[in-house]
């Protein structure tokens, strides 16, 4: 399956929100939806979603306009909230029987997931006795529990412990294997690295960039070279201005063409005591800081 | 469809659920059961005295005159009329007698300078102290026929002249106003109070969901106008039920203790014709779904709870000036004046205002059924408006925007 948005345009009042805004997530795999605050992601999911129109453009599954009756949506957004006074297992019943299911249905597939993420204590308990953590849980069934063809999740790790953060991660992994559409939006780039296999990042309302993430980065030139080493002095003293010293404490030696690379790291290996040599490709932090940092 | 019965049925269930709406529920049916109960448990009471008198407890009215002809006449005459009293003659002087009024020995007195004029002294004055007027009455007729029989007539003729009854018939051709004003007074009332607290609660149930978030995964699950015409039907058949309970609680009881509540007032009450009991039940739930509507849609324009008290006050105006003009007409007993007639066919105040009409005028059967149809229309247009309002309300965050603004963004998505 494949979920296209083509040439999307929104405006709220005067204010053009999105401006030709497309991409393609496919089936299996994870998408990140990458943008500063306020560049115009919620706007594009709740089009997605079909929570207002467009002004222009379509929203495509297999090349053709979604059937939003037969192809399920499951949402998690970054502003969470549920009924804080209301019994856990009648709201995710509740939200799974207005996804469609019958209501038989519903009791199982949330029994299901309250125990799949250890909360089947909290079952009949109201909303606002459970911690922030456990309250995300709950909300994550509501995205799952109707078992979605396309499951949106916005900031999913914000406000989880490490061990919760694995357990969602084995959740997404899982909703992965299983061919499904998932939709990552998350300023947290290590989580997108991770799972993320094409991306898009919005500027202003504009894609700035998009596909395969691992051919984006290819699209830098592969002209510097990260060395890992216990001296980083003796190598700085010789290589002088090409040789910069980075954050971690590695070093980034700068070519003045690609060409030199190879010569360079048998240089490196043979002269020099390092741990370590390598190409330098850019992190999604870097690829995001360029491109959705500029023109702002 | 189906998503609108899953939404009634959250929501019905949410009412149900709501320990204060049970609790209230519970607490009119209890108090109506009690205050139509109240006759049978008084004159309980009352049996009791009568075979165990306290003669001790009939409070002293004294009456005291320089004169003491006219002393015992008064008595006398005041004997049969106060007969709650025990009037006795007081001795000594009117210093003497506020005394004993002071010291609670005796309730009032009646110090007369003459036959016509006299003092009334009493401790307390109760709001609804009628001695005074009551001895009027009993001196007027006192001095009159003294005044006859000076003039040459006998105490007999005297006697007939006064006592002379004037025999009267009312035949009500249209409809009886005294006899509607009462029910008529509280079912407008019920409406009044069941619209105003149940606006509120659509309008609060709304916000909350906007507040708590709960509204960023409903507004991707169900359709807006699921989710209004849900809430609302399911606010609506909520209060119809309270109020079920409560005036069934009371036909019922009432027909249990109808001798004891032989007061014809109450009778009024409980002898509504079937037909103005139809028109009831049609404008009261018109009436309720329009501002419900309303109540919903101003709901969801406010992001916080706090803000849903200033954002609902337009509404409520509106409904306290239908609720007024009602009230007012109602009273002053013109029923047709010309702001009642306009009333009767404006959507938000016709009905109370026809209802009112029909029950204590004569309507024509094509006005009543304009209003109704000019009603069901408007309901039915401000149900889907304020679902779009509804729709575009619940995204927006921040200060609660103005309806000029709502209106042209709802409009302007067609």
């Amino acid at each position: 399956m494949k979920l296209e948005l083509r040439n999307i345009n929104k405006s709220f009042g005067e204010k053009q929100v999105l401006k030709d805004v497309s991409f393609i997530a496919e089936g299996g795999k994870a998408f990140g939806l990458l943008g500063r605050n306020g560049a115009g992601k919620t706007t594009s999911i709740r089009i997605l979603m079909n929570v207002f129109p467009a002004n222009s453009g379509e929203v495509l599954i297999d090349g053709a306009p979604i059937d939003y009756d037969k192809i399920g949506i499951g949402y998690l957004p970054e502003e969470r909230g549920l009924y804080p006074k209301k019994l856990i297992i009648d709201q995710l019943v509740y939200f799974a029987e207005l996804k469609g299911m019958s209501a038989k249905d519903a009791v199982k597939a949330v029994d299901y997931w309250l125990a799949r993420l250890g909360m089947s204590e909290y079952r009949n308990k109201k909303l606002d006795t459970l911690s922030k953590g456990n309250q995300q849980k709950i909300q994550l069934i509501t995205a799952l529990a109707h078992n979605p063809d396309i499951v949106i999740l916005d900031e999913p790790f914000s406000g989880l412990d490490p061990v919760n953060a694995m357990l969602l991660k084995d959740v997404v992994k899982e909703q992965i294997a299983k061919g499904k559409i998932v939709l990552f939006s998350s300023h947290q780039m290590s989580y997108i690295e991770e799972f993320c296999d094409s991306i898009a990042i919005i500027n202003a309302g504009k894609v700035a960039v998009s596909g395969d993430l691992h051919e984006i980065k290819r699209t830098y030139p592969r002209d510097k070279i990260v060395v890992s080493t216990q001296t980083p002095e003796k190598i700085q003293a010789d290589f002088g201005n090409v040789c910069t010293k980075r954050e971690d404490g590695t070093l980034l030696i700068h070519l003045a063409t690609p060409n030199e690379k190879q010569a360079m790291m048998k240089r490196l290996v043979e002269n020099y005591d390092v741990d370590e040599v390598k190409v330098f490709e850019p992190s999604l932090n870097d690829i995001f800081v360029e491109y959705a940092g500029a023109q702002v | 469809m189906k998503q609108f019965k899953k939404i009634l049925k959250f929501e019905l269930k949410g009412y149900l659920r709501n320990k204060i709406f049970v609790g209230f529920t519970i607490f009119l049916v209890a108090l109506i059961a009690i205050v139509m109960f109240i006759p049978n448990i008084i004159s309980a009471f009352e049996s009791d005295e009568v075979t165990d008198p306290a003669p001790t407890d009939i409070p002293t009215m004294l009456v005291y005159a320089e004169d003491e002809d006219l002393a015992s006449i008064v008595k006398e005459y005041f004997e049969t009329t106060f007969v709650d009293y025990n009037v006795k003659l007081a001795e000594g002087n009117v210093d003497q007698l506020k005394e004993e009024i002071v010291a609670g020995n005796a309730e009032c007195a009646f110090v007369m300078d003459s036959a016509s004029s006299y003092t009334y002294y009493v401790n307390n004055l109760s709001m609804y102290d009628s001695n005074t007027a009551i001895a009027d009455t009993v001196l007027q007729e006192v001095y009159r026929i003294n005044a006859m029989i000076q003039n040459g007539l006998s105490l007999e003729q005297a006697g007939e002249i006064m006592s002379v009854q004037i025999e009267s018939n009312t035949q009500t051709l249209g409809k009886d106003q005294m006899q509607n004003f009462f029910y008529t007074y509280i079912m407008i009332f019920a409406l009044y109070m069941v619209i105003l607290l149940y606006g509120q609660m659509v309008a609060t149930n709304v916000a909350t969901e906007k507040s708590s978030r709960a509204m960023e995964v409903l507004v991707t699950s169900a359709k807006p106008t699921a989710m209004m015409f849900g809430k609302v039907l399911a606010s609506c058949i909520a209060g119809f039920t309270q109020l079920v309970l409560v005036f069934g609680t009371a036909i019922l009881l009432y027909n249990v203790n109808k001798e004891a509540l032989s007061n014809p007032l109450i009778a009024s009450i409980f002898d509504i014709p079937i037909e103005l009991f139809i028109y009831l039940i049609v404008f009261f739930i018109l009436g309720f779904l329009i501002y419900a509507f309303l109540y919903g849609a101003i709901g969801s324009t406010a992001s916080k709870l706090e803000d849903i008290n200033t954002s609902v006050m337009p509404i409520t105006f509106l409904f306290i000036i239908a609720f007024m003009v009602v009230m007012f007409s109602m009273s002053s007993g013109e029923i047709d004046n010309v702001a009642m007639l306009v009333c009767s066919y404006i959507p938000f105040t016709s009905p109370m205002a026809m209802f009112t009409r029909i029950c204590m005028s004569t309507v024509a059967w094509y006005e009543i059924a304009a209003s109704i149809a000019i009603l069901i229309g408007s309901t039915i247009g401000i149900g889907i408006l304020s679902a779009k309002i509804y729709r575009v309300g619940v995204l927006l965050y921040g200060t609660p925007p103005k309806i000029g603004t709502i209106l042209k963004t709802v409009f302007k998505k067609q």
